[in-house]
């Protein structure tokens, strides 16, 4: 149900660590933002559509994953053209394409575990404040992904409860028990948790 | 924070995500098909509250950055966190606070029906609507270069869909609110 973006493979991409690689991705969409020349901006869409190209997705996949924000950034493209001039139009959509590109590649080509990895360290400075604590960022990602396919399944369970009973299946009605039913779980997930000392307390 | 906060928010991240697989529905009356999942930001700071609520929104941008296709239709990656709508994204942690930090202080039990629906759906406008245009619109108008007062325009299309979520969130709010209540209450 929830399957990670992440695609196997061994391309430069794949084998730069999780920091550096979004470090660069950071710092590459941050000066993009100030490039205004357009030669410079196609070169760049130019490449990372080849970066984003050679790692080992089929077309069909590749075009999947980006399709949502592309629709959107197409569409903008399209607002502006009608809106400002047709070169500044140009250039944000060409910008917006680059970065798109480059922020799949990041995504393909990194684990969840390499992710949180650089997560936990990023929060570090977080949980010498107090704030909290970097453990639990790992827990509760693990409980949303282990909870996810039984709430679903528990939604199906409504929808099937209120048909039987011939009542129109109305979000509206449903929320309230998928809800109440969800989260009094909490408790003995809580004292689940505490009781192996799995937060060291 | 204990374990049970923690706990509730994480399954609150999960609901967030499953409304996001219910497919978007199209109401006649408004011309955008609508998606369960931004009236997440109204259950969690109504049924959570304001400190949770913002934890149960942080844990979903989280598994959104880390790769994980949680948003509905199936969008996650770095991708959409750099995209045009992006500041609609950050902004749901921020209106899940600020909704909750309305309904902690507007909303009490023992209060009539009528009170507690008013207070729910007013925290619900103000945090889930207000809150997230006032920092989505700019960001669009940043990133996409669009002028500012074009996409104020634009949004209004979704704003018809949006006060209809937060009055089924206020009806979930309320129903959640007789049958386990989980909001805490500050003066």
């Amino acid at each position: 149900m929830l399957n990670s973006l992440h695609v196997e493979g061994r391309t430069l991409l794949h084998r730069l660590p999780a920091g550096p690689k979004l470090a660069l991705l950071a710092a590459v969409s941050l000066a993009l933002f100030f490039v205004q020349s357009l030669p410079i901006l196609a070169l760049s869409l130019a490449v990372t559509g080849l970066l984003y190209g050679s790692l080992g997705l089929s077309a069909g996949e590749a075009l999947k994953r980006i399709r949502p924000v592309l629709i959107t950034i197409l569409l903008f493209a399209l607002v502006n053209l009608v809106l400002i001039s047709a070169t500044e139009a140009l250039t944000t959509t060409l910008r917006l394409l680059s970065v798109l590109l480059l922020a799949a590649s990041v995504t393909a080509t990194t684990t969840i575990a390499a992710f949180m990895d650089v997560l936990t360290k990023l929060f570090l400075p977080l949980e010498r404040l107090g704030l909290l604590k970097a453990a639990d960022i790992s827990l509760a990602v693990g409980l949303v992904l282990r909870f996810v396919p039984e709430i679903a399944a528990r939604y199906e369970g409504l929808k099937e409860a209120h048909r039987a009973r011939g009542l129109p299946v109305r979000l509206s009605r449903i929320l309230g028990p998928l809800i109440i039913s969800t989260l009094k779980d909490a408790d003995s997930i809580a004292q689940a948790i505490d009781a192996r000392g799995i937060r060291g307390q | 924070m204990t374990t049970r906060d923690l706990v509730l928010a994480a399954l609150f991240t999960a609901i967030i995500i499953v409304l996001g697989l219910i497919p978007p529905v199209s109401l006649g009356f408004i011309p955008v098909p609508i998606t369960a999942q931004s009236m997440g930001v109204m259950l969690a700071g109504t049924i959570i509250g304001a400190r949770r609520g913002a934890l149960a929104y942080g844990l979903l941008v989280l598994l959104v950055a880390i790769g994980l296709p949680v948003l509905s239709g199936g969008r996650g990656g770095l991708g959409v966190l750099m995209g045009p709508t992006a500041g609609y994204i950050f902004g749901w942690v921020i209106g899940a606070f600020v909704v909750g930090l309305l309904a902690e202080r507007f909303v009490r039990e023992g209060q009539p029906a009528v009170r507690q629906m008013a207070g729910f759906f007013l925290a619900s406008l103000i945090g889930g609507i207000v809150v997230v245009y006032a920092i989505g619109m700019p960001v669009v108008s940043l990133i996409a270069g669009t002028p500012f007062s074009k996409v104020v325009m634009g949004s209004l299309a979704f704003l018809p869909g949006d006060v209809l979520k937060a009055a089924i969130a206020t009806l979930a709010a309320r129903a959640v609110m007789v049958g386990y209540p989980l909001l805490p209450q500050k003066a």
